[in-house]
């Protein structure tokens, strides 16, 4: 129910850059996700947002006015920690009304209200407990309830799955997503986790120390990365970066031989090609190696192959097997390759 | 058969292993079982000579008039003398009312500094300020607030020169005035301590419930009054007791700077006990009401731990 725009902001802890030039447009009732290592600045952008960090330089504007000098309780904005950040002196109950509660919302009102929140992460039964007394998903979404009882304008969630298991994490994710679906709420989300970003995301914003890297949905972020790191981050296993030589449409590398690539500058040049684009062939292909590892998962297999002293990571068909040290040939879909400058990490376009 | 072998093969194998083993020094059957005992033991001895043996000395000793003599057997009767002396009751009264108010007091004012200092980033660095009433000696403590305010009447003499007041504070005349000179006293020497364990447990206290209730709407003192106030409890809790039970037994500044008086207005229980023991040296007297406030504090301690600590926890 608001815009976000957060205008070249900057953020420094004493002489270290925390956020540098962060220029974002969050569009109303989008769902945003911020995705990078840790470290990358990406909470620290989120806890601008939320007026627990004052930006350095730079403006923060929700629809239109600026929030730079407006104190966090004042924002209406609603936050799910990491860490749940439940009041573990409080009954569910009271932790899902405390914002009520201290924005005055009429008592009369509250209970509905609460027992409404409660309904949509269905934790009815539970309002009597104290966080204590439930699990790690349970509070989770008790987090979850007393963020969205009060209906803010903007929703920030920094990490908030990252301590849960993997099965509960899915799990939860469709439910966040299908909540701020039925809300219609800017949301602003923060992970470092890429499958979290490509699921949950209207368009993700991948940062790098401090720094933006893309900007994207995640149809764009996956298929047309913009640097060597936003194609290594994204995807699992990560896009095959390979350093090697580019002249005359050929690219080389020990152990691999790609032709026919349009005429563009050579020199140094690193060739990305995704796991799942490549498969295995018979005779000679565009990458010759040894079987270093086979890995099956059940759903796929993947070859890890070596070609001179770079492990190269295929997808390849569900029951192959092959023993070590065998010499095998690895075809790519050319369509599906990327070339970056090897110096600075950015796409050739 | 092929267990026999299988434990034929066994057999054979430990045996060259035995002298191995044998490397490793047994601990006696013995040990292992007294080892406990013995870890908890110089604990329990020093406990034992310092505090249970003076303690069943005074409680037997209640049950005797000792008067320089030899023991009397007199049963309940130094019970009844103090059911009965007005000034022991005087003195409970006295305690109940000094102790309650500067414990009250210290305790307010050191978590309204608690919770004014806690976010300091500097407060780890100078709170070591705030530990020095503490660092003197009580007595030494005793003797400045006897000197200040009664023998050189220093802070009259401000208070002259400043204009508030015209003629020399007569305390000494006062009741309530030499109270409040043992309850000032005794603020000012241990509201730092609660200060410094407030302040400990407010920096303990998890900073994201803290941004998380900032969020929800909640300013400062709300966050204090309803999230930091309740998670203090069990903290808050042992503080009191620690500092009640100290309270309860107040005898230095009373020994130093009023001497119980005005007309034993500030003749604390333990003072009692001493004007009793040590100037009447009427023993079994004395030590029967050391043995009733020992039952007081203990009574006392039992229902504020109950209390604190069972709403902390459900």
């Amino acid at each position: 129910m608001a815009r976000i725009e957060l205008a070249d902001i900057q953020k420094k802890f004493g002489l270290v850059w925390g956020v540098r030039d962060v220029n974002i447009d969050i569009a109303d009732e989008e769902f945003i996700v911020f995705l990078g290592p840790s470290g990358c600045g990406k909470t620290t952008t989120m806890r601008m947002i939320a007026g627990l960090e004052e930006p350095t330089e730079g403006e923060i504007r929700m629809d239109g006015e600026v929030m730079n000098d407006i104190d966090a309780r004042d924002r209406d904005v609603a936050m799910v920690f990491q860490g749940y950040a439940l009041y573990p002196n409080m009954t569910i109950y009271e932790n899902i009304r405390f914002p009520l509660r201290m924005r005055g919302v009429p008592r009369a009102e509250q209970d509905a209200l609460v027992r409404q929140a409660a309904g949509l992460v269905e934790l009815t039964d539970y309002l009597d407990r104290k966080p204590q007394a439930l699990s790690g998903g349970q509070r989770q979404r008790a987090a979850l309830a007393r963020a969205i009882v009060r209906q803010p304008q903007v929703f920030l969630m920094d990490e908030p799955l990252s301590n849960l298991d993997a099965k509960l994490r899915q799990a939860m994710r469709v439910q966040i997503k299908h909540i701020q679906r039925q809300l219609r709420i800017t949301t602003v989300y923060v992970t470092h986790d890429q499958i979290e970003a490509m699921t949950l995301a209207d368009r993700i914003v991948i940062m790098q120390s401090g720094a933006v890297q893309q900007i994207g949905t995640p149809d764009q972020i996956y298929n047309d990365p913009a640097n060597t790191f936003v194609a290594g981050f994204i995807g699992a296993p990560p896009m095959n970066l390979i350093a090697g030589r580019l002249a005359d449409g050929t690219f080389t590398a020990p152990g691999l031989r790609v032709t026919g690539l349009p005429e563009r500058r050579g020199g140094k040049v690193t060739l990305g090609i995704r796991p799942e684009d490549c498969h295995v062939t018979v005779g000679a292909d565009h990458l010759q190696g040894i079987v270093f590892g086979v890995e099956p998962t059940g759903e796929t297999t993947y070859l890890t192959v070596k070609a001179g002293e770079k492990l190269v990571e295929v997808k390849a068909d569900r029951d192959f097997r092959a023993d070590l040290d065998t010499p095998v040939a690895v075809g790519f879909d050319t369509t599906r390759l990327y070339l970056f400058d090897t110096a600075s990490g950015d796409r050739l376009r | 058969m092929g267990e026999t072998s299988l434990s034929g093969t066994g057999a054979a194998r430990s045996a060259p292993a035995r002298p191995a083993t044998s490397r490793l020094r047994r601990r006696p059957r013995w040990l292992k079982t007294a080892f406990p005992y013995l870890l908890v033991a110089p604990a329990v001895i020093y406990l034992m000579l310092i505090t249970l043996y003076p303690g069943i000395y005074a409680i037997i000793q209640s049950f005797y008039a000792v008067k320089f003599g030899p023991w009397q057997p007199v049963g309940f009767a130094n019970y009844v003398r103090l059911w009965g002396d007005y000034q022991f009751w005087g003195a409970l009264w006295n305690t109940l009312v000094i102790g309650s108010i500067a414990l009250t007091l210290q305790c307010v004012l050191a978590l309204l500094l608690a919770f004014f200092a806690y976010r300091d980033p500097w407060v780890r660095g100078w709170r070591i300020v705030f530990l020095l009433p503490m660092l003197f000696m009580p007595s030494a403590v005793a003797f400045i607030f006897k000197l200040s305010f009664l023998d050189a009447r220093v802070v009259s003499d401000l208070l002259i020169r400043v204009g508030l007041i015209d003629g020399n504070l007569a305390i000494q005349s006062s009741v309530w005035m030499s109270r409040g000179l043992l309850i000032l006293a005794d603020v000012w020497q241990w509201t730092p301590f609660l200060f410094i364990i407030f302040v400990a447990a407010l920096q303990g206290q998890d900073e994201e419930v803290e941004e998380a209730a900032r969020l929800d709407g909640a300013s400062w003192p709300a966050i204090f009054w309803n999230i930091s106030l309740p998670m203090m409890k069990p903290v808050i809790a042992v503080a009191l007791i620690l500092r009640g039970i100290d309270i309860t037994t107040m005898f230095t500044n009373v020994f130093i700077i009023t001497k119980g008086g005005p007309a034993f207005g500030t003749e604390t229980i333990s003072y009692f006990i001493y004007r009793t023991g040590f100037r009447f040296f009427d023993f079994g007297y004395a030590s029967a009401a050391s043995v009733i406030m020992l039952i007081l504090t203990i009574l006392i301690a039992q229902f504020v731990v109950k209390r604190a600590f069972v709403s902390a926890r459900s």
